[in-house]
């Protein structure tokens, strides 16, 4: 029997209202899964305005939904269904959990009746996600479906951003009702950054003689990066940066000493030591950052800048905090003098002393030069995006980035499988970028099925792997701080990645002599579809500087010991 | 240190579950709890933990949760024994 006729206009499926509520937030792309719980809305989707990427796993469509939210500093959209599919974006979630990316996560549950009862592919996906979403929630009427959408995304990109999950029964998904849309509700807002903190921190600032900025993630988070550099280029001072910074100023600014941290430069960690004021800029203090806390910037009074009060004191007491947005607090700080030139000479000296060399002796092709190579083919034009291990801090160490939404990186979960899917995020958010995935031989075999994903879309995007047969950073460890008790990290039987990736249907080379490099380099930039270069290296090579664990920064390791 | 929390949070499913379950992830060992309806549709819950972390960083981290309204913190009470398996932030690997 049809139902009455004087309804039908008003009652549309669950799905097909959360269609509309994502489109009207704006959204075009997602990535995701379908199965069997999430049913109704795949049906809902032929049709509609959304473009699907259908990843082949539901990991490769939770990072790339990271990488398109960090890009775009939108929301990036993955869904899956119930069950394993939901429990397979969790590495995702959380990854974006961590370096404070916006995402939207909609999950398939089981129907409303049967949940909690062990139902086929049931999971409490709410449960298992709640310490690393920054909100969800469960719809439980098909009426509330446009108000949790509009929430999610306002939640989710607001303040310090962070993944939202919305659960989605399927009798919620399949059933009828009405849409009804109301107005955004209006988040609380960041309060103005506190007046007589920004004049306490220009009175430090004036006093310091060791002044020192370390730029965090959050500079570029909250769009403040050209206030950043205008904060520094009329105080002078000396700038250092976390991993997630890289990109906020220029790299060869002369105020800029490198990366501090457990693999950073020299000058950076020694600059970080010595100071006496140390002024954090949207950064957490991160242990892979600080190395042994209790001496990181021993003789430093901290100012620290962050939208988020409870990092304020979570981890090094701040003489002064400037809580809310960086922007209006950067222009609110106004040292009445600029920074002690003796100490920006000093500053100068450790990056001219701890600059990068590429004259090492090594056998074959030294990754350190290539990624510089690579990098210096194609000046300030590169989005790369990373893996995890060796290849990501040679990343962070020798590529050149002007722009820090050009370097995508997983930071605070340090997520092995990240670059490949990233980089289909990255390229889908910014179609007109050049995109290149760096990877290891480990690495881009925890989400190699997201060739396919290239192969069926056209995505053009380039993987530089290098392969140097060995899981390098554990291995690196195992040498140095286990005696080179060598355990399950030599990978000699990996397969043919240049046969891998063309049995994908991806072009592919390999290379392994440092003469090959340049125009392997060439090749790979000018292709005009989806390329793999793998190149092979040296496996016994290591990552330096290194701090070694619970030692303070300064006391790096050059080389072996 | 105890310190007590009065927590005002939504009645939205999940609420309670997620606060509480911040309150030990973040270090805090959860000694006492007990919640009721508040005035409206939102419930209030009063918690005992202790911990050798500061009170009011557990204070600001419950108030950035979307479903939790305000917070209040009573002064710390007594000094007491380091409670086993909640140590004070020391990072080393």
């Amino acid at each position: 029997m049809k139902p009455s006729t004087h309804l039908a206009p008003k009652l549309r499926s669950g799905s097909q209202i959360l269609i509309e509520a994502l489109e009207r937030n704006g959204v075009k792309q997602i990535f995701g899964y379908p199965g069997g719980t999430i049913m109704p809305v795949y049906d809902a989707l032929v049709g509609s305005g959304l473009k699907h990427y259908l990843c082949r796993h539901e990991q490769g469509a939770a990072l790339a939904a990271d990488a398109y939210g960090r890009v775009t500093r939108k929301a990036g959209v993955c869904i899956a269904t119930s069950g394993p599919g939901a429990t397979n974006l969790v590495t995702g979630i959380a990854n974006a959990f961590m370096d404070s990316v916006p995402m939207v996560i909609i999950t398939g549950q089981v129907p409303s009746p049967l949940q909690g009862t062990d139902a086929f592919q049931e999971v409490d996906i709410f449960g298992i996600t709640l310490p690393i979403v920054k909100h969800s929630y469960i719809v439980r009427k098909v009426s509330d479906i446009p108000r949790i959408v509009n929430e999610a995304f306002q939640i989710a990109q607001g303040g310090r951003p962070g993944p939202v999950l919305i659960d989605l029964p399927k009798d919620i998904s399949a059933g009828m009702g009405e849409a009804v849309y109301t107005p955004p509700v209006k988040l609380p807002e960041a309060c103005p950054p506190d007046a007589a903190a920004m004049r306490k921190a220009s009175e430090m600032l004036s006093q310091a003689r060791r002044p020192l900025v370390i730029a965090g993630g959050g500079i570029a988070i909250s769009d403040s990066v050209d206030v950043f550099r205008r904060f520094i280029t009329r105080t002078g001072l000396p700038v250092t940066s976390t991993l997630k910074g890289l990109g906020v100023m220029p790299a060869d600014h002369p105020n800029f000493v490198g990366m501090l941290g457990m693999h950073g430069n020299g000058a950076a960690n020694h600059a970080v030591q010595n100071c006496d004021l140390l002024m954090v800029v949207g950064a957490r203090f991160d242990d892979r950052a600080t190395g042994h806390l209790a001496q990181f910037a021993p003789s430093a009074r901290i100012i620290h800048l962050d939208i988020d009060p409870a990092e304020i004191s979570k981890l090094r007491k701040a003489d002064v905090a400037i809580v809310g947005e960086l922007a209006p607090a950067l222009e609110g700080i106004q040292p009445e003098q600029p920074a002690n030139p003796g100490w920006r000479a000093q500053c100068a000296g450790w990056t001219k002393e701890f600059a990068w060399r590429y004259d090492a002796p090594v056998k074959g092709i030294y990754a350190p030069k290539l990624l510089r190579d690579l990098s210096n083919a194609r000046p300030g034009e590169l989005t790369i995006t990373c893996d995890v291990g060796q290849h990501q801090m040679w990343v962070a160490q020798h590529c050149k980035f002007n722009d820090p939404l050009q370097h995508i990186s997983s930071g605070g979960l340090g997520t092995m499988g990240y670059g490949l899917p990233a980089a289909i995020g990255a390229k889908v958010a910014r179609p007109e970028a050049t995109v290149v995935c760096v990877s290891g031989d480990g690495s881009i075999m925890m989400n190699i099925q997201e060739l396919a994903t290239l192969k069926r879309y056209g995505i053009d995007v380039k993987i530089l792997l290098l392969d140097n047969s060995a899981l390098g950073l554990v291995r690196q460890w195992q040498e140095i701080f286990f005696d080179g008790n060598y355990s399950e990290v030599h990978l000699a039987d990996n397969p043919d990645f240049a046969g891998v990736a063309r049995a994908f249907g991806i072009q592919a080379r390999s290379i392994k002599e440092p003469e090959e490099v340049g125009e392997a380099l060439e090749w790979l930039l000018s292709t005009d579809t989806a390329a793999m270069l793998h190149v092979s290296i040296d496996s016994m090579e290591n990552v330096w500087p290194l701090v070694p664990p619970g030692k303070p920064n300064h006391k790096m390791l050059r080389s072996n010991p | 240190m105890n310190h007590t929390l009065t927590i005002q949070l939504s009645g939205c499913e999940g609420a309670v579950i997620r606060a509480l379950g911040l309150i030990e992830r973040r270090g805090f060992s959860l000694d006492k709890c007990s919640v009721g309806e508040a005035d409206s549709s939102g419930r209030v819950m009063e918690v005992q933990v202790s911990s050798s972390r500061p009170g009011d960083l557990l204070k600001r981290q419950l108030e950035r949760l979307h479903d939790v309204y305000h917070v209040e913190l009573k002064p710390a009470m007594k000094l007491n024994q380091r409670r086993p398996g909640i140590r004070p932030v020391t990072r080393s690997i």
